[in-house]
C-alpha cells in the first residue's frame, strides 16, 4: 500500500465521479462512468483485492458500459442538466 | 489529535462519493443521470467494505505461498494474508449490482417508448 | 429544490462522518472483522479443498449455495429484461 499513489486515484476518482453527474451529454458521461469503474479497479488492486478488481474490470465496467450505452442509443443523447 | 484523524481518511473518501451518488440520485432530473448516481452510491458502498478487509503493512493477496509442499495450519502465519471473506461477499455484490443496472436501464427504455421523453418533469405532465 | 437536496446531502454525510469516528483504524490487523471467522478459512483451506487461493475455495466450496442464490439472481434480471423489452403484438 503506497500512499501517494492512494492519493492519486482517489482525486482522479473524485474528478471523473463529478464529471460523469454534471456532463450535459449522455455519452460522454457514460464513458467517463467506465473510466471511474477501472480508477475504482485500480484501487482494489491495490488494496490487494485482487479478484474483486478482476471482477470489477470484466462486468462492471465492461458489461455495465455495454449495457449504459445501449440504453442511451435506444433512447435520447441529450439530456436537460 | 491530526495523526489520530488521519488513520480515518479512507472512510471519509467512501462518504464523499457516496455523497455524490446521493445528489445525484435525488437532483437529477434525468432518469439515466439518476441511473449513474446509483452506479457510484454502489461502487462507494463496495470500497467501504473492502477497506475493512486491508491489514496494514506486510499483508498481501490471499493466495497461500508454498502450496505444493504439505504444510500443517499451525505453521500459516495469518498476518501475511489480507481478509478473505469480504471480498467474497463483495464479488456477490458487483455482479447483484449489474444485475439491478440491466433491469432498472430497460426500464428506462419502456418509459422513453411509452412518453417519448426521459425528463421527470415532463412525465409528470403528460401523464 | 436544489438547496434543499444540497442540505439533506450534507447532514446524511456528517451523520455518516459522525458515525466513523467509533470504528477501528484503517488497517487494524486486531479489528473484529478480520479475527472471527477469517483466520479459520486461512488456515483450513488447504487442507479441506486443495485450493491455493482463498477467495475462490470460500466462494465455490464453503459457500458454494450462496453462489448458487447468486446465479438464480442473475437467471431471474434476465428473463425481467427479456419480458420487459418484448414487442407485443396487436390483436
Amino acid at each position: 500500500m503506497i500512499l501517494t499513489f492512494d492519493f492519486i486515484l482517489i482525486l482522479f476518482l473524485f474528478i471523473s465521479a463529478i464529471a460523469s453527474i454534471t456532463i450535459k451529454d449522455l455519452l460522454s458521461a457514460v464513458i467517463i462512468l467506465g473510466a471511474y469503474s477501472f480508477f475504482m479497479c485500480l484501487l482494489w488492486a491495490q488494496m490487494a483485492a485482487v479478484d474483486v478488481a478482476f471482477t470489477e474490470a470484466s462486468v462492471s465496467a465492461g458489461i455495465g458500459t455495454v449495457l449504459f450505452i445501449g440504453a442511451v442509443s435506444k433512447t435520447e443523447r441529450r439530456s436537460k442538466d | 489529535m491530526i495523526a489520530s484523524l488521519f488513520h480515518y481518511y479512507n472512510y471519509w473518501m467512501f462518504i464523499g462519493l457516496m455523497m455524490i451518488g446521493f445528489y445525484a440520485m435525488m437532483a437529477k432530473r434525468n432518469l439515466i443521470k439518476k441511473i449513474i448516481g446509483m452506479n457510484i452510491f454502489q461502487s462507494a458502498i463496495i470500497l467501504f467494505f473492502i477497506s475493512t478487509s486491508v491489514k496494514g503493512k506486510g499483508a498481501s493477496v490471499p493466495i497461500l505461498r508454498d502450496a505444493h509442499e504439505t504444510h500443517e495450519a499451525a505453521t500459516l502465519n495469518i498476518m501475511q494474508y489480507t481478509n478473505p471473506l469480504p471480498h467474497v461477499l463483495m464479488l456477490t455484490a458487483i455482479v447483484v449490482m449489474v444485475a439491478t443496472l440491466g433491469v432498472a436501464l430497460a426500464v428506462a427504455i419502456l418509459i422513453h417508448r411509452r412518453y417519448g421523453t426521459l425528463d421527470e418533469n415532463e412525465i409528470s405532465l403528460r401523464r | 429544490m436544489k438547496p434543499l437536496y444540497l442540505i439533506t446531502t450534507v447532514i446524511v454525510g456528517a451523520l455518516l462522518i459522525y458515525g466513523t469516528l467509533d470504528m477501528p483504524r484503517w488497517g487494524d490487523p486486531h479489528s473484529p472483522a478480520s479475527t472471527h471467522v477469517s483466520p479459520y478459512y486461512l488456515q483450513h483451506s488447504l487442507v479441506h479443498t486443495a485450493t491455493p487461493n482463498v477467495v475462490t475455495a470460500v466462494l465455490a466450496d464453503y459457500r458454494g449455495f450462496d453462489t448458487l442464490g447468486e446465479t438464480t439472481v442473475i437467471f431471474t434480471a434476465g428473463m425481467a429484461c427479456i419480458l420487459l423489452l418484448r414487442r407485443r403484438r396487436k390483436g
